[in-house]
């Protein structure tokens, strides 16, 4: 077989149901090597061995009264039969009884207990101790608890195994399964979901095969164009299909996909798409904002609440249920149909939404077809349910050399399990405690900073001890230091304090070979540096290299921002007296203005209409003839007022 | 000698009584028939109380006990164990179990010389269970079924156990116990004999619905000659 052919069959994403023939030929399951502390309790051998032993108490010797059935024991006397049901093997056979186990004969019990005693040496002494100290009959009995309690333990998988084949759902067992085939390359492993698998096919894996086999469906080729040029009609054969639906947060999404893949010529490549029968998703506003939570479980909690967003929220659940079991009404002969019904439902509340119990309900809790996603999911949006029906359906290829790894991990094979796993799953390395904790440092310091909080930024420095040459991690292109970034966001306090108090050193460069004085945006930040080189004194950094200028004492920076001050008061005096005369000279030439057009209309000289021009004392006198004294008086009195604040207003003005 | 007796219209005898042969324990009931029948068999032969359990009725599910003992579950208030106190003979010792599985009687079966119990008792218990009642105790399992007390009854002239029993293990069981046993049902075929009867070595007592058969079958039990190992006992 030509590798470039191996290589060929990979290259493109397989999809589930669309195996090329030369793999679905010859794959086959890989077995998954037992755990060696995993395996049952009685050895295998002593099957064979017991049904003999049985035999031989129910031939050669009949089996009497003075004998243990359990046990498949015979005895001559009774008190040899009693001591033997006080013994731990008829203890642990009876327990192996109630476990639906087979019981172990003595030979294998001794094995059992010598098994123990290794593993419990160190660890039990103290307890041997103590029992010592008492009768004799103690020690025995808790080697007996010591083995169930081992056993208990240990039995975890053993009770999957028989906990799966009742609930067939069970968890416990790996997610993938995973198929090798002589036409791949060498160490390389195919998985593909066990969830893809139905109960029964599950349940036997020997017949997983088959069933893969059986699961292949021919694409769909994208339909002719009629010779008459009409528009076919599209294809109404659904075939199988899965529906897939999330719901959580308010979100749902719900999709219906067909599991045989459309074809499509795209670019000379022939190219699978998905056919999605039917898709929709809602979303209503339930989830309580800064809180967390349904408001439903928060009035369940606490009580309903009276407030304007709990009466929405309240309603957008109601509404969200009653849209969402309406769709799935209107989709029931889809679900109905659906190969597998996978469902992503956290919390009661989401649940009871899609499983009710309520009348006419479509998804059932019992229904075998019920899968979760077997991986995280996100938000339920149309979007995720693809990408999720494309990971369930892409088979997943993994590259491990099966027999360095089993060089390497010679003492312990169970991390074989453990081991599929493609280099696209593969996790980036895990942070070291240093690193986890820089980057907790940058969160923080990078708040601080950013809400210029001065004391904090010391206070916080200071209690972690860290150092002034801190650099952010991750790694920041534009501010990779504290200061850098304090004078980027212009903040002048924390650029001082880093510089002073913190002894931050301004020489230290960017990527961008930019020092943190070049980044400071605006005066007073620059200030701030030119400050901490006086304060500082030259010798303590580099400051030239720092970019930062001569040094700029407090009082030079005050008389500086008096000079500044003054000048400015200047400026707007002369601006001031600049406008007034402007606007002065507006009002003259407006006014010259109108008496020009008065005078092009009526001609020059007094118009005979127009009264005299008469002056304020004409016209005071004028208004007070014929006025009482009283009268006169008051108006007076008045008049006076009216100059007074007159007076007022102009002395306010300047 | 074998009596029929209801509890308040229930044949459930074994739940409502202890009988040993050294006193009985009968529940508090509306009316005294009940325990009228007791004392019209038992008065100046072993004293008879009327008790509670934690306040309920079903003494013969929660105690267990023989002529030298007589333990009661955890639950048991001060008084109510202050007057079995007084009500049985100084002779038997009264114990107080701290046991998980509480319903004593339903875990335990003695009769004067071995206690059957449940696989899953705790060691404790079992040593207590020795020392109050005087008793072997084996851990063992009557037809599969872990609850002893309830799926056998056993005196010391024999004993009845589950009816599906196998013959082999009521051949081991009666060489264990060093008694005759057979295999029946009680109170017109109930299969938990234990809750259905009281016993002690002198009487039997039933429900009503009990048919005459078994009655007969248990006043003359078969003849213990069939098993020689009656001397094991006390060796």
């Amino acid at each position: 077989m030509a590798p470039a052919k191996e290589e060929a069959a990979l290259s493109k994403p397989l999809y589930v149901f669309d195996l090329p023939e030369e793999i679905l030929s010859t794959i086959t399951l890989k077995t998954q090597p037992h755990l060696p502390t995993r395996e049952p309790p009685q050895p295998s051998e002593k099957s064979a061995e017991e049904p003999a032993e049985r035999l031989e108490s129910e031939n050669g010797s009949p089996a009497k009264a003075t004998s243990c059935n359990l046990c498949g024991l015979n005895f001559a006397t009774v008190p040899d039969q009693r001591n033997h049901v006080r013994s731990d093997l008829h203890g642990y056979n009876l327990k192996q009884k109630l476990k639906g186990l087979k019981p172990v004969g003595e030979a294998d019990f001794e094995k059992l207990v010598g098994d123990l005693d290794e593993s419990i040496s160190g660890s039990e002494s103290d307890e041997s101790e103590d029992d010592f100290d008492d009768d004799g009959s103690k020690p025995k009995e808790s080697t007996l608890s010591a083995l169930l309690k081992k056993q208990a333990k240990i039995s975890g998988s053993e009770f999957d195994e028989f906990a799966s084949q009742k609930k067939q759902r069970g968890s416990g067992k790996p997610p993938m399964l995973w198929f090798t085939s002589p036409s791949l390359p060498e160490n390389t492993s195919l998985g593909i979901y066990r969830a893809i698998f139905t109960e029964a096919e599950q349940e036997e894996e020997s017949h997983i095969i088959e069933a893969l086999r059986s699961k292949q469906l021919p694409p769909t080729l994208p339909p002719k164009l009629n010779p008459d040029g009409g528009i076919p009609l599209p294809n109404t054969e659904i075939g199988p299909h899965y529906f897939l639906c999330m719901i959580g947060g308010g979100h749902f999404a719900a999709m219906v996909v067909s599991l045989a893949p459309k074809l499509a010529k795209r670019a000379g490549a022939e190219e699978r798409s998905a056919t999605v029968i039917a898709h929709k998703t809602f979303h209503r506003y339930t989830t309580r904002r800064k809180q967390g939570g349904s408001q439903s479980a928060n009035d369940s909690a606490k009580g309903a609440a009276h407030s304007a967003g709990s009466s929405l929220r309240r309603y957008n659940e109601a509404a969200l249920v009653s849209e969402v079991r309406e769709l799935l009404t209107s989709w029931k002969t889809l679900i109905d149909s659906a190969e597998l019904i996978f469902i992503r439902a956290t919390g009661t509340t989401n649940r009871r939404t899609l499983f009710g119990p309520y009348e006419g309900q479509v998804l059932r809790n019992n229904d075998t077809r019920n899968r979760g996603f077997p991986f995280s999911t996100r938000r339920a949006t149309q979007k995720e349910l693809m990408r999720c029906f494309v990971e369930l359906t892409r088979v997943k290829q993994s590259t491990i050399d099966e027999a360095a790894l089993a060089t390497l991990n010679a003492p312990q094979p169970d991390t074989k399990v453990f081991t599929p796993s493609t280099p696209k799953q593969s996790k980036p390395p895990k942070p070291t405690k240093e690193e986890e904790e820089a980057a907790l440092h940058t969160t923080q310091i990078t708040s601080i900073i950013k809400r210029s909080k001065v004391p904090a930024l010391l206070n916080y420095l200071k209690s972690n001890t860290i150092s002034p040459t801190f650099t952010f991690s991750p790694a920041n292109h534009h501010t990779p230091t504290p200061l850098h970034l304090a004078a980027a966001l212009n903040s002048a306090p924390a650029v001082t304090a880093l510089l002073t108090k913190a002894g931050a050193d301004p020489t230290i460069m960017n990527d961008d070979a930019r020092t943190p004085f070049t980044l400071a945006g605006d005066r007073a930040t620059r200030d701030a540096f030119r400050l901490a080189r006086f304060e500082l004194g030259e010798s303590a950094f580099d400051w030239d290299a720092a970019g930062v200028p001569s040094a700029l004492t407090r009082s030079e920076l005050e008389k500086r921002e008096a000079r500044e001050k003054s000048e400015k008061a200047e400026e707007d005096k002369v601006e001031a007296a600049r406008r007034k005369a402007e606007t002065e000279r507006l009002r003259k030439e407006s006014e010259a203005e109108e008496v020009k057009k008065r005078e092009s209309r009526l001609g020059k000289g007094k118009a005979l209409g127009a009264a005299p021009v008469k002056s304020g004392q004409e016209k005071r006198e004028e208004e007070m003839r014929g006025l009482t004294p009283e009268a006169r008086a008051r108006m007076e009195r008045e008049r006076r007022a009216r100059a007074a604040e007159e007076r007022m207003k102009r002395l306010q003005g300047n | 000698m074998a009596v029929r007796a209801q509890f308040q219209g229930s044949n459930e005898v074994g739940v409502f009584s202890t009988l040993t042969n050294a006193y009985a324990i009968v529940a508090v009931g509306a009316s005294e028939n009940f325990y009228s029948i007791f004392e019209a068999e038992l008065q100046d032969v072993i004293p008879i109380c009327h008790a509670t359990i934690a306040g309920t009725s079903i003494v013969g599910r929660l105690t267990a006990g023989n002529k030298k003992g007589l333990l009661v579950p955890t639950t048991t208030t001060d008084q109510e164990l202050q007057h079995l106190r007084n009500s049985i003979p100084d002779t038997v010792k009264i114990q107080r179990i701290e046991e998980r599985l509480s319903a004593l009687g339903n875990v335990i079966c003695c009769n004067d010389h071995v206690a059957l119990v449940h696989p899953d008792i705790e060691r404790e218990t079992e040593e207590i269970i020795a020392d109050v009642l005087g008793v072997e105790v084996f851990r063992q399992t009557i037809a599969d079924n872990v609850l002893t007390g309830s799926y056998m009854t056993l005196s010391n002239q024999g004993g009845i156990v589950h009816p599906k029993t196998s013959i082999q293990d009521q051949d081991e069981l009666s060489s264990l116990l060093q008694v005759p046993l057979v295999a029946g049902s009680v109170n017109r075929g109930s299969a938990v004999v234990g809750a259905g009867m009281v016993v002690n070595d002198w009487m039997a007592v039933t429900g009503n619905s009990k048919s005459s058969f078994f009655i007969t079958m248990f006043a003359n039990p078969p003849s213990r000659s069939r098993h020689n190992g009656y001397r094991a006992i006390g060796s």
